[in-house]
């Protein structure tokens, strides 16, 4: 399990530096081409607490490492609340 | 993969909501009779896990890219029915807290991320366990290929995408099915680590 949670906070101190280099190379996903192809156009009102991963006022990349360790412990704390409700 | 709101038509939303509440609900009961709390930790660390995976868009010359799914490595280390579960919290979370595919098409992303790669990397890699270490590489190659194309198939049959199936499902298909072998890459190289260092910790290690 430690080694999982080192594994983890790697991943975490790493999300910077992949956000950069996904801007760096101008990333966009295969569903995006295929909306581009047909012109689909998304119609999203509902953009989250943190939207597609940052936080207002923080640069992209301090806002990946935050907003990546906000999600990462609100799932543990799901899991570890359901283990204490179990008992 | 993640579908945000507006990509989908109404019915299909509907129908992928019914599909995945049904599974979550069948796994909820597989879960609970054999599920001691000792492993429910264990859950939350591979969701944990795949959230931060999942945050790493692999940069790739040329800008079309992906990032780690994990449906089919959880499947391989928790059992089909808690990968559901887990993969089901990452999606919940990506959209709830950030925004990361729609609330409305909430339910086709947990039937393409959270039940089609799940269960198909999981049969994929029983299927295959025999043979060895390319057993995980095939479960997370062929567990998100089979995922994009229902991605393409649900978007195709959308008005906002013009019905254009023949478009979508081949530009989700041959993309994802590229990418995909970096996904097998990865998947095998977790689950070989585990496999040899902590055997105990796999769910299907016989």
């Amino acid at each position: 399990m430690k080694k999982a949670y080192v594994a983890i906070a790697i991943m975490l101190i790493l999300a910077p530096l992949f956000a950069w280099a996904a801007d760096l190379v101008g990333y966009s996903e295969p569903l995006e081409n295929a909306a581009e192809e047909t012109g689909a156009s998304e119609n999203q009102s509902y953009t989250g607490i943190f939207p597609d991963y940052t936080v207002p006022g923080l640069n992209p990349y301090l806002s990946a490492l935050i907003t990546g360790v906000i999600g990462v412990a609100i799932i543990l704390a799901v899991f570890y609340g359901v283990k204490m409700a179990k008992k | 993969m993640h579908i945000p709101d507006g990509y989908l038509d109404w019915w299909i939303c509907v129908a992928m909501y019914v599909i995945s509440a049904i599974v979550i609900g069948y796994s909820i009961r597989k879960v609970k009779g054999k599920m001691d709390a000792q492993r429910i930790p264990m859950i939350g660390v591979v969701a944990a896990g795949i959230f931060a995976a999942q945050m790493l868009n692999w940069p790739i010359v040329g800008g079309t890219s992906a990032h780690f799914v994990g449906g089919a490595l959880a499947a391989i280390l928790l059992g089909p029915y808690a990968a559901t579960l887990a993969m089901t919290s990452v999606l919940i979370v990506q959209c709830l807290v950030f925004g990361d595919g729609g609330i409305t098409t909430l339910g086709a992303n947990i039937f393409n991320m959270g039940i089609v790669d799940v269960f198909v990397g999981y049969a994929v890699y029983r299927a295959f366990k025999k043979y060895g270490a390319i057993s995980s590489f095939l479960a997370g190659w062929l567990g998100i290929w089979l995922a994009s194309i229902a991605c393409g198939v649900e978007i195709g049959v959308s008005s906002t995408f013009a019905y254009k199936i023949w478009v979508t499902v081949p530009t989700m298909g041959i993309w994802h099915g590229v990418l995909g072998i970096i996904e097998g890459i990865a998947t095998m190289g977790v689950v070989s680590y585990i496999h040899t260092h902590h055997p105990e910790k796999m769910e299907v290690a016989t």
